[in-house]
């Protein structure tokens, strides 16, 4: 019961989030235009043009790329029992973005087998992450931290394929490099208008798994003697992660940060129960990317700074938070 | 000099005193030398013009009256492949040495952000100060990269943080640092950016003699430095707590070992940017050869690295002139299906 006012509490963050996104800009349009323009469009109108095709838009993207890319953390840390897993650390975000590159400059297949490309980059992607954590023998690690580093090394070496790619065509580069970067543009709305049905697919599979999921992050030798089905489970699980961040980093590219730390915010209020922490997650996620936007929208105006560039740096800093909170303070007692 | 089995029955090369070499590592280099050697000749003679055989011999038995294209490959080709050679096993040491002291096959200098710390710092003169002299470059990137190593023994808790903190805190500086190169690739001109991205990418076009001459004494100091500090490495691999109670002032020593770990990626960085991977290919290949560890594991890591390098530069210009795949790139394509061999060989090996 108590979960449902937090929930409701979040929803309407997000919900105000929203309309401060479309509220804010290098106009600010009044509220009353907007709901005008939601509701009674009016295409002579320059406002609401802006509102529609270009505010609303980036908006909706920002929220579906923030709550896939929080869910996916949130189902990933609890996997991993890693505080520092996410679909950007453990090698999701990259590989589908050096799938999207290579699919575009070597065989120049169009929009729509790109969106397919980045699912099967993203699963490759963290496979390769599980591979290199098991070739060099650590994956017997307890924590996962293994997995961590290896994740971390897959992302280093796509990206830099990726970035590699586009120097062998200067005209395209000049397309991608933005979508590289993370960046969250109205023109990619037609993306979202085709995938948006994957990233609610994985949202209700990981809802309807949330109880074995939980039951998982206690250990697997006790959700395997609460008869879970451990395999299909956390196989099923990180499927749905990976399609969901996939279509995400097809829509907009590789952002981080979101994944990593949203989880980290939401625990404390909702515990590890997942059925009222995914929701949580996904909102939260679609709302810290709502407030990232506004942020690299008008802050360095009247320069744009890319949303994935600036997710990037706080993530780092967020990232070392982590570390310091869950690794140095065990070290200290370790060693006094 | 003489051989004889030491106590944990190895043959072991006895040199003037306390000096010696187990047999097995000896063999090992020996072999990685005329791989070495092998490769540099076959580089030589592939590219746009082809030489043949007894060309090379000609240019290398030291005869005066040689022909354009002869000239030609001992100038262009030459640097290339010394260059290759010095810089991937620097990154390969460097590897060697952090993962050694990390405990961990993973660790990498561009895992630790020190690749990227000197990337940061080069671009950032690129930028501003376009005429800064070639010759100081690598001081630069130095800067950078020991910025980095100290942010991170600084952050991970001065003298209490365990190793596995500073790896971690690595990571996390790599990518604030790799987002301001990507600022930097946004937002610089299109011509730069292409030029940053180019060298981002690796490549060894710039290599000529006085580019060697640059890279020579931060190469030599480094590897004073790690050959020096070898003999550490094998009680760091015991863990920190032993290295501690046998007597190894950590604060100290692990300063000097990041420091030289700094210093090679660095010097290579600014060569011919950072090579991907290799830092961690070439010390897990030198594994897989040999048990070896402290300064034979560091030495047999660089030849590798070195030769992984050349062959990687072979391929680059054995492809036709339209492709300009970057030494990175070539690198990747080589080495990773090697690491993945070696890695399913050494699975193989220990579980059947």
């Amino acid at each position: 019961m108590q979960f449902h006012f937090k929930l409701f509490g979040l929803f309407c963050g997000l919900v105000s989030v929203f309309f401060a996104n479309l509220l804010i800009g290098a106009t600010a349009i009044d509220l009353s235009t907007i709901v005008a323009a939601l509701f009674a469009f009016d295409a002579d109108i320059y406002d609401h043009y802006i509102v529609v095709y270009q505010r609303l838009p980036r908006a909706l993207i920002a929220v579906y790329m923030g709550s896939m890319m929080a869910v996916g953390g949130h189902v990933m840390q609890t996997l991993t029992r890693n505080p520092l897993a996410s679909p950007a650390s453990l090698g999701i975000n990259a590989g589908a973005t050096l799938s999207v590159i290579i699919c575009a400059f070597l065989f120049q297949l169009d929009q729509q087998a790109l969106g397919i490309a980045a699912l099967i980059g993203a699963a490759l992607g963290f496979l390769s992450c599980l591979f290199i954590a098991r070739a060099t023998g650590g994956d017997q690690h307890p924590s996962g931290l293994s997995f961590i580093l290896s994740g971390t090394l897959t992302s280093m070496l796509f990206i830099g394929i990726a970035h590699t790619l586009l120097l062998s065509d200067p005209v395209k580069r000049e397309d991608y490099l933005d979508w590289v970067m993370g960046n969250i543009n109205h023109v990619y709305i037609e993306r979202l208008d085709s995938v948006w049905w994957v990233g609610l697919g994985a949202g209700i599979i990981l809802l309807i798994l949330a109880r074995p999921l939980t039951l998982l992050a206690l250990g697997r030798e006790k959700a395997a003697s609460a008869g879970v089905p451990i395999h299909i489970v956390t196989w099923t699980a990180l499927t749905a992660v990976m399609v969901g961040a996939g279509s995400a980093v097809a829509i907009c590219g590789p952002i981080g940060f979101v994944g990593l730390v949203v989880p980290h915010m939401i625990r404390p209020f909702f515990g590890i129960h997942l059925w009222a922490a995914l929701p949580a997650s996904a909102m939260a996620g679609g709302s810290v990317i709502l407030i990232a936007d506004i942020i690299s929208r008008t802050v360095f105006t009247p320069y744009i700074l890319h949303t994935g560039i600036m997710m990037d740096l706080v993530g780092g800093l967020c990232f070392a938070i982590i570390v310091r909170k869950y690794y140095l303070k065990q070290g200290r007692q370790q060693l006094s | 000099m003489r051989l004889e089995k030491s106590l944990d029955q190895y043959y072991v090369l006895q040199i003037a005193g306390t000096v010696s070499i187990r047999l097995s590592y000896l063999i090992t280099f020996l072999i990685l030398s005329v791989i070495m050697i092998g490769g540099s000749l076959l580089s030589l003679q592939i590219g746009e013009i082809t030489l043949s055989g007894r060309d090379i011999w000609q240019m290398i038995s030291g005869q005066h009256d040689l022909s354009d294209s002869q000239v030609f490959a001992l100038e262009t080709r030459l640097p290339r492949i010394i260059l290759g050679f010095l810089c991937g096993g620097a990154v390969a040491m460097s590897g060697a040495i952090l993962q050694s002291l990390v405990r961990n096959p993973l660790a990498d200098p561009g895992l630790f952000g020190f690749s990227q710390g000197s990337m940061v710092v080069i671009m950032l003169l690129i930028v501003w100060i376009p005429d800064f002299p070639g010759y100081l470059l690598p001081a630069a990137a130095l800067l950078g990269g020991c910025l980095v190593a100290l942010f991170i023994l600084w952050f991970s808790g001065g003298r209490q943080g365990n190793m596995l903190a500073l790896l971690l805190i690595g990571i996390a500086t790599e990518t604030c640092l790799s987002s301001i190169n990507a600022v930097l690739i946004l937002y610089a001109p299109d011509h730069l950016s292409y030029a940053i991205s180019r060298w981002m990418a690796g490549s060894l076009f710039g290599a000529d003699w006085q580019a060697i001459l640059y890279f020579l004494p931060w190469m030599g100091a480094s590897l004073f430095l790690a050959l020096w500090l070898g003999p550490k490495l094998r009680i760091y691999e015991l863990g920190e707590e032993l290295a501690m109670a046998l007597g190894e002032s950590v604060p100290t020593s692990r300063r000097l070992i990041l420091l030289s770990a700094v210093l090679m990626s660095s010097a290579a960085v600014t060569a011919i940017g950072p090579l991907m991977f290799l830092g961690i290919i070439g010390p897990n290949l030198a594994r897989f050869l040999t048990a070896a560890n402290g300064r034979a594991f560091l030495v047999l890591s660089a030849m590798i690295g070195g030769i992984l390098v050349i062959g990687a530069d072979m391929l680059t210009r054995s492809l036709s002139a339209d492709i300009a795949l970057p030494v990175g790139l070539s690198l990747i394509l080589i080495g990773v299906p090697i690491f993945i061999l070696v890695c399913r060989l050494r699975h193989l090996r220990y579980d059947g």
